[in-house]
């Protein structure tokens, strides 16, 4: 059974001028053990799948199977990262880890430990006690990120996590994520990332789900078979990244 | 304990410093700042604080306007996440104001001091250089390093491990 499938998934808001609609018809599965990236330009409703994915929000019609089930509010197994951060400014780095344990309930002593666990495997030792406003946008990313992963999530979504960061930061943040998500003892084995930069869903993922906008529609879903590590330098990850270019900028 | 100048460290993030490693290590170790600058897309004068501290760290040299990356950089990029704080941290060690630093916690009997007596000090030690923004540095460094410690509630400067 996949993981994931999303069948015939659409959804459309009340707009000034009718219905916007914003995805359309949307169908894939996504396996155990798979690095998925969902590209596409903006407007293409990759953040509201992502929304979609995650049960913030209901499609209008179609469905979100995870392991087999409907999914019909948030799923717990899940958990996110955005661009934003989305940090509490008023909380230090460990207390906002163990936020978000909390509210799945999760005791005090042994929320601790767990957020203890995760700013280990970030590498945020050393910054448990500072407020966000004393970090780099790199470390409040990897305090985004540690939040995620400290629920223990089976899938972790990421929306644009890396956008918001110069390319040194980003490039670091990247070799990051993969480490840990190639780590054996971590529990996150499933990864789908949007994003609108296409070397950073060749370089991460195992496979690209290309989307174009207007409304949001599935135009590729490409398997990405370079080895890792990738090699930005090799022909082979020039031409597929010229492939998904081409496809998107075909339907823009 | 060898003498070692206190000289002024650059306002730079440690993780740009790990981005440019991965960059060298992507363009076969060598490569000209102002070509990575342009690629980057990152402004010549900052990439040349992130050369500048990856310099002092002892991860690259910088003959005329290259970069190139040193063995020490190499280890850094190949290491786990914790392995490559405790490198940063033993380098950190050595540089004369982190070592400075390091004596004048150690003299307190608690190994801490308030953020306006370390601002005292690097005013006096480096007078050229704004002592706050040089303290938030130290701070962000030490604190990947696990060397020092900053409880901004308590106001308490601290030695993180000893």
């Amino acid at each position: 059974m996949a993981l994931l499938e999303l069948r015939n998934v659409s959804k459309s808001f009340p707009h000034a001028a009718g219905i916007l609609r914003v995805l359309d018809n949307i169908s894939f599965t996504v396996e155990h053990g798979e690095f998925v990236a969902v590209v596409g330009p903006s407007g293409c409703g990759k953040s509201t799948m992502l929304r979609i994915i995650n049960g913030l929000m209901p499609p209008s019609s179609g469905q979100v199977l995870y392991r087999g089930r409907q999914i019909d509010g948030i799923n717990l197994d899940c958990a996110m990262v955005f661009q934003s951060f989305a940090l509490m400014p008023w909380l230090t780095v460990k207390a906002n880890i163990e936020l978000g344990l909390e509210a799945r309930g999760i005791a005090p002593d042994q929320r601790e430990k767990r957020a203890g666990v995760y700013i280990d495997k970030v590498g945020l030792d050393g910054f448990e006690e500072a407020y966000p406003r004393e970090l780099s946008g790199g470390m409040k990313q990897r305090v985004g990120l540690a939040r995620a992963l400290a629920v223990e999530p089976q899938l972790l979504l990421m929306d644009e996590p890396f956008s918001a960061l110069d390319a040194l930061t980003a490039i670091t943040l990247r070799e990051e994520l993969l480490d840990i998500w190639q780590s054996a003892d971590m529990p996150v084995h499933n990864i789908i990332i949007v994003t609108h930069i296409i070397e950073e869903a060749v370089e991460l993922a195992d496979r690209i789900l290309v989307l174009a906008s207007g409304p949001g529609r599935l135009v590729a879903d490409l398997k990405v078979n370079l080895p890792r590590p990738r090699d930005r330098r090799k022909e082979a990850f020039n031409a597929l990244t010229d492939k998904v270019f081409s496809l998107i900028e075909e339907r823009a | 304990m060898a003498y070692s100048p206190i000289n002024p460290i650059p306002d730079c993030q440690l993780t740009w410093v790990f981005g440019l490693l991965e960059t060298l290590d992507d363009r076969g170790g060598r490569d000209d700042g102002y070509k990575i600058a342009r690629d980057l897309n990152f402004k010549f004068g900052d990439l040349l604080k992130v050369m500048k501290t990856a310099e002092i760290l002892g991860f690259v040299s910088t003959p005329d306007g290259d970069v190139v990356l040193e063995p020490l950089g190499k280890q850094v990029i190949e290491s786990e996440i914790n392995q490559r704080k405790l490198i940063v941290r033993e380098r950190l060690k050595s540089l004369g104001l982190f070592a400075y630093l390091v004596r004048l916690l150690r003299a307190q009997e608690d190994r801490s001091l308030t953020r306006e007596v370390v601002l005292e000090h690097l005013a006096m030690l480096l007078p050229n250089d704004p002592p706050e923004k040089m303290f938030s540095t130290v701070v962000n460094w030490g604190r990947y390093a696990e060397l020092f410690g900053y409880n901004k509630d308590e106001d308490r400067f601290y030695l993180d491990q000893d």
